[in-house]
C-alpha cells in the first residue's frame, strides 16, 4: 500500500516530539456478503475498506489517528498532527526498515475471495432446502455467507515491517419457527480462517441446517424456564461463551493494567476450582480466532491463563504491558485501522477434564442443562455477567427432562469459576464475534460440558419444582 | 470521485438508474486516566456506497478507496451482485419528495471551543469525581469525543441531498467500594449544544450511579409491580418498535401482525416518531432520499401505522413513510427520535402508589436476553426495592423476565419526566402492573 521510504518518513514525522514508539497499520480488505431469505438471494454486497492508523506512544500515553488518505501528504499530515500532542524532543530517528518474514500457519486450498458467488449460493441453497423441509412451522429462514481477505502491513519504529494476509469465511444458518403466536429461533454460525474446503468438507452443512431447524421447533413446545438458584450444567462448544465473558475479558490487560479488573492482583493465586485449566490459543491452525501475527506484529501464541485453578497469565499487548511491567504475548487485536489496538482474546477455551458428559448429567438430581447459549455481556470491574440460553432443559433425577425457554444465567465471574465442580472430556470450540474497545473481532469460545454447583437462573416459569 | 463518470459508465453498461451515497466523518477523542491523557484519537474517513438497478435488481458496492479506477470498480461490482439477486421485488430508486424540511443542525460552537478548554473540562470532572465521595476508589475513565459528518446522496434522476451534523460526548466511569463490595457507575452526555454540559451535575450523577448500588442484595423471586426508569423504559421501547417495521410484519416475525388500529399497548401509551425534532439526531431525509415527517405510531394504545421504506411500501401498494435506513448491505427500516408522550404525575407519585415493588434503574444483556421477534425477555437488572411507596434498599444481580407486548399492555401510569437517551429515544418513567423478578 505504501513503500518503505514513505513509511520511514511518516514514522520520523511522528517521532519528532519525543514519542518513544511509532507505528503505521495499513489495511485493505475486500469483503463479500451474500444472504438468502427464504431460499432466495436477497442481498449481495461487495465492500472495500482501505486506510491507515498511526499510533504514537510516549511512556504511558498513546495517541492514535486514522485516515483513508494514504498519499504522502495525507499520512505526513496525520503523523504531524498526532505528534503535536507531545511536547518533548526527538528521541530517535528511523534509518532502516527490515521486513520480518511471517510463516503462514493457516494454509488453505484456495482463497474464498476467488470462489464464485454462484458456488457459495449453491451451498446456501442446500442448507435452506433442509431447513424448509424440516417442518411447516418454520416460517422464516436466513442463510448467509460472508468472507473477507484482509491485507495488512505494519511498520514500526523498531525498524520492522510485517506483511500478512488474512482469509476468513463464515456461514450463518438462522430459522424462525412460529405457532399460535409463539416465536422461537435457531442459529448456528460456523466459520474459519480457511478456504472453501472448510464449508464443503470440514462441516456438514445439511446436518447443521437440520439441527438449527430442530432447535427452533423444539423450543416452540418448551415451557417457560423456572427461576432461582440451581445447579447448572453448561453444554460444550458455544457454552464456553460463559467463560469468555465472565472471566476472559477480566484477564485482558486492557482492564488488568489499570487495576480495573477483579483479577488485577490474581497472578499466582487461585481464582478457579482446581479442576479448571483455561487457555487462549491464537495459533490453532485454521481456527476462526487464529492469526499468524497479532495487530502489532507479535507472533500469536498459546497462553495458559488458568492452570489447575491458579491464574498463570494475562492477555497482554505492548502498551498495557508497559503499565504492568510485563511483556506482550501476541494478544493485541483490532477490528480495523479505525481502532487503536488492545489486548483481546483469540480462541479461548476451558481444557478437557476427566468426567464424561453422561456422568455429569446423571449425578445432577435437579437443575438446568444449558445445552446451548446465546450471547451475553459482562462488567469487567465487578465481573457481573448475564447470558441467554438458546437451548435448555430441566435435569430431573439425573436425566434430561423437559425443554425450557427464556432462561438467563446471571452471576459474577470470580464466583462461578470457583463453583465449577465437574469438567467433562468433550472439548469443542464454536465461533463468535467479540465486541470490545478495539471493535468486533472473530473469536472462538470453547469448553467441554461443565457443571456449576449454583447459578442464578432468570426465567418466567416460577420456582423450580 | 468523479460522479459524472460513474453515472455515465453505469448507464452505458445497462444500469437503468443508480445512486451514490457518500459520507465523510471527522472525529476527535481523548481520555484521562490518573490525571494524564492516556489516549488521544483523531480521524478523517470517507466511504462511498453505490447502488444501481440492473435488470430490475439492485446491485450494491461500497468502497473507502477512491482513485481513478473507482467508478469502473463500483459499476463492475453492482452488475455482478445484481446478477445473483433473486428477490421478486422490482428495485426502486427515488426521484424526490415534493418538499424537504431542510435545517442546518451543524453547531459551529462545538469546534469553536479550543481543545485546551475541552481538556480542562475533563481535568475538572476528574478532580471533582475524586473529591466527591470517600467510597469512590477509582476513576476508570473520563473521556471527551466529538464527531462531525457530511452526507451526500446523489442519484441518476437528479436528486441531490446534503446534510451536515455534529455532536459531542462526555463519558465518566467510576468504581465505588464498600468493604469487599465493588460497584461501577457511569454517565454519558451526548449533545450538539455545548451549553448542556453542567460539570457539577454530571459529576454528581456519575458518582450516584455507583454509590447508590452499594449494599445491594437480591430480593425474593416473585412477580412485583415495577417502575421502569427512563433509561430502562427506552431500552424496552427500542425493540418494541422493531415490530412496527413493515419488513418484520411482511416476513411474519413481528408482534404487530394484523394489529393496525388494534391495541398493542395500554391506553396510557402514545408513541411518536419525530425525526424533525431539533436535536443531534435530526434527519430531514432518510437513506433513500425520502423526506421524513413526524408521526404517531401508537395513539392511546392503538397501533396507527407501520413504518415503510420504498420496497415494503411497493409490496403493499402504499407509500413509504420515510423510514428507509441503511442496515449493512440493504435499506432496512428504522426510526429517529422516537418518544413516549409524558403523563402528568411525577415519578415519586408513581412510586407512592406501590406498597411492595421493584424500581428498575438499568437492564443489561439486551442483545442476547431479549428476542424482539417473540418479545420474550429475561435480563440482568439493577434497581431498588420499593417499600410503602418509597425507594428502599438497592438490588443487584436480579433478573427481570417477561414479554414486550404484555409489558406495554400492562403500563398503568406514565410519568412526566422524559429523558433523551443515547439511542435517540425519549421516554418518561413507566409504572408496570407486574413483572417476574428473580433473585434469592
Amino acid at each position: 500500500m505504501i513503500g518503505k521510504s514513505l513509511a520511514k518518513d511518516v514514522l520520523n514525522a511522528g517521532l519528532a516530539t519525543g514519542a518513544d514508539f511509532a507505528e503505521i497499520y495499513l489495511e485493505q480488505s475486500e469483503v463479500s456478503f451474500l444472504m438468502l431469505e427464504n431460499g432466495k438471494v436477497e442481498s449481495a454486497l461487495s465492500s472495500t475498506s482501505y486506510g491507515a492508523g498511526i499510533r504514537l506512544l510516549n511512556k504511558l500515553q498513546s495517541v492514535y489517528g486514522y485516515t483513508n488518505d494514504l498519499s504522502r501528504k495525507g499520512l505526513i499530515k496525520l503523523a504531524e498532527s498526532l505528534a503535536k500532542s507531545y511536547s518533548g524532543s526527538r528521541l530517535m530517528t528511523i534509518e532502516n526498515i527490515r521486513k520480518v518474514a511471517i510463516k503462514n500457519a493457516h494454509a488453505y486450498e484456495g482463497p474464498l475471495s476467488a470462489v464464485s458467488r454462484e458456488e457459495k449460493i449453491a451451498l446456501l441453497k442446500e442448507a435452506h432446502q433442509v431447513m424448509s423441509a424440516y417442518d411447516k412451522r418454520i416460517v422464516r429462514i436466513q442463510n448467509a455467507f460472508s468472507n473477507y481477505r484482509k491485507n495488512v502491513t505494519i511498520f514500526n519504529s523498531d525498524g520492522k515491517q510485517f506483511d500478512d494476509v488474512k482469509e476468513r469465511g463464515r456461514m450463518v444458518f438462522a430459522a424462525i419457527a412460529s405457532e399460535n403466536g409463539k416465536i422461537e429461533t435457531g442459529f448456528e454460525g460456523p466459520g474459519a480462517t480457511s478456504g472453501m474446503e472448510f464449508f464443503t468438507t470440514k462441516i456438514d452443512v445439511k446436518e447443521t441446517a437440520r439441527k438449527v431447524a430442530e432447535l427452533a421447533i423444539k423450543m416452540l413446545t418448551a415451557s417457560e424456564c423456572p427461576s432461582g438458584k440451581m445447579p447448572v450444567v453448561i453444554g460444550n462448544a458455544f457454552g464456553g461463551v460463559v467463560f469468555h465473558e465472565a472471566c476472559g475479558h477480566s484477564l485482558e490487560a486492557t482492564s488488568v493494567a489499570k487495576k480495573l479488573s477483579v483479577f488485577s492482583e490474581s497472578l499466582g493465586k487461585q481464582i478457579a476450582s482446581p479442576i479448571v485449566t483455561a487457555i487462549d490459543d491464537g495459533t490453532i491452525p485454521n481456527a476462526w480466532g487464529s492469526n499468524n501475527i497479532d495487530d502489532e506484529g507479535n507472533k500469536t501464541q498459546r497462553n495458559v491463563l488458568i492452570k489447575d485453578g491458579i491464574c498463570t497469565s494475562f492477555l497482554i499487548d505492548a502498551f498495557n504491558g508497559r503499565r504492568m511491567g510485563m511483556k506482550a504475548n501476541g494478544a493485541c487485536r483490532r477490528e480495523s485501522y479505525k481502532y487503536e489496538p488492545t489486548s483481546r482474546m483469540s480462541n479461548t477455551f476451558i481444557a478437557s477434564g476427566t468426567s464424561t458428559p453422561e456422568e455429569i448429567i446423571s449425578s445432577t438430581k435437579l437443575g438446568l442443562y444449558a445445552a446451548s447459549m446465546g450471547g451475553g455481556s459482562v462488567n469487567p470491574a465487578t465481573g457481573e455477567f448475564n447470558f441467554a440460553c438458546s437451548e435448555a432443559y430441566i435435569i430431573r433425577d439425573g436425566k434430561i427432562a423437559e425443554p425450557v425457554r427464556g432462561a438467563t444465567l446471571i452471576g459474577s465471574g470470580a464466583d462461578i469459576l470457583m463453583k465449577i465442580d465437574m469438567v467433562a472430556n468433550d472439548l469443542e470450540r464454536a465461533q463468535g464475534m467479540c465486541g470490545s474497545s478495539s471493535g468486533n473481532i472473530p473469536a472462538d469460545v470453547g469448553q467441554p460440558t461443565i457443571r456449576v454447583s449454583e447459578i442464578l437462573v432468570g426465567g418466567r416459569g416460577g420456582a423450580l419444582k | 470521485m468523479n460522479y459524472a463518470k460513474f453515472f455515465e459508465l453505469a448507464k452505458a453498461r445497462g444500469i437503468s438508474a443508480s445512486e451514490l451515497y457518500s459520507s465523510r466523518k471527522y472525529s476527535l477523542s481523548f481520555e484521562l486516566f490518573h490525571s494524564e491523557v492516556s489516549s488521544y484519537t483523531t480521524s478523517e474517513s470517507f466511504a462511498m456506497s453505490a447502488r444501481g438497478i440492473y435488470n430490475d435488481k439492485f446491485g450494491v458496492a461500497i468502497t473507502e478507496k477512491v482513485d481513478k479506477r473507482t467508478p469502473e470498480h463500483l459499476v463492475d461490482e453492482i452488475i455482478a451482485n445484481a446478477k445473483v439477486i433473486e428477490k421478486d421485488d422490482k428495485a426502486l430508486l427515488f426521484k424526490g419528495s415534493e418538499k424537504y424540511h431542510k435545517r442546518n443542525m451543524f453547531n459551529k460552537e462545538i469546534e469553536a471551543i479550543s481543545i485546551e478548554q475541552k481538556m480542562k473540562n475533563l481535568y475538572e470532572i476528574e478532580a471533582k469525581l475524586k473529591k466527591s465521595d470517600p467510597r469512590v476508589v477509582e476513576i476508570e475513565t473520563v473521556q471527551y469525543s466529538e464527531e462531525a459528518s457530511e452526507v451526500n446522496l446523489v442519484n441518476s434522476y437528479g436528486l441531490n441531498l446534503k446534510s451536515r451534523s455534529n455532536y459531542y460526548v462526555y463519558v465518566a466511569s467510576v468504581v465505588a467500594k464498600q468493604g469487599e463490595e465493588v460497584k461501577t457507575g457511569f454517565k454519558i452526555l451526548l449533545s450538539n449544544d455545548p451549553k448542556e454540559l453542567d460539570i457539577d451535575k454530571f459529576v454528581k450523577e456519575t458518582v450516584e450511579d455507583a454509590t447508590r448500588k452499594l449494599g445491594g442484595s437480591q430480593c425474593k423471586s416473585k412477580k412485583y409491580p415495577i417502575i421502569l426508569n427512563q433509561k430502562s423504559a427506552a431500552d424496552f421501547l427500542d425493540p418494541f418498535l422493531e415490530s412496527a417495521s413493515a419488513e418484520e410484519v411482511q416476513k411474519r416475525s413481528s408482534l404487530f401482525i394484523g394489529k393496525l388500529d388494534q391495541p398493542v399497548a395500554s391506553k396510557k401509551i402514545t408513541i411518536s416518531e419525530s425525526p424533525l425534532t431539533k436535536n443531534c439526531f435530526f434527519r430531514y431525509f432518510d437513506d433513500e432520499g425520502v423526506a421524513t415527517s413526524n408521526k404517531k405510531i401508537v395513539e392511546k394504545g392503538l397501533l396507527k401505522t407501520y413504518l415503510y421504506n420504498l420496497e415494503t411500501a411497493q409490496r403493499e401498494g402504499t407509500t413509504t413513510t420515510g423510514n428507509g435506513y441503511k442496515e449493512g448491505s440493504k435499506i432496512g427500516i428504522g426510526f429517529v427520535n422516537a418518544s413516549i408522550k409524558p403523563g402528568r404525575k411525577s415519578e415519586a407519585e408513581l412510586i407512592a402508589k406501590i406498597k411492595e415493588g421493584v424500581y428498575i434503574s438499568s437492564v443489561n444483556g439486551l442483545h442476547a436476553g431479549l428476542n424482539s421477534q417473540s418479545g420474550n425477555f429475561s435480563l440482568q437488572a439493577e434497581g431498588f426495592m420499593i417499600r410503602d411507596g418509597k425507594i428502599a434498599e438497592p438490588l443487584s444481580l436480579i433478573t427481570v423476565a417477561g414479554n414486550l407486548l404484555e409489558l406495554f399492555l400492562d403500563v398503568r401510569e406514565v410519568a412526566n419526566n422524559p429523558e433523551l437517551q443515547l439511542s435517540g429515544i425519549s421516554t418518561p418513567s413507566l409504572l408496570i402492573k407486574r413483572l417476574a423478578i428473580s433473585g434469592k
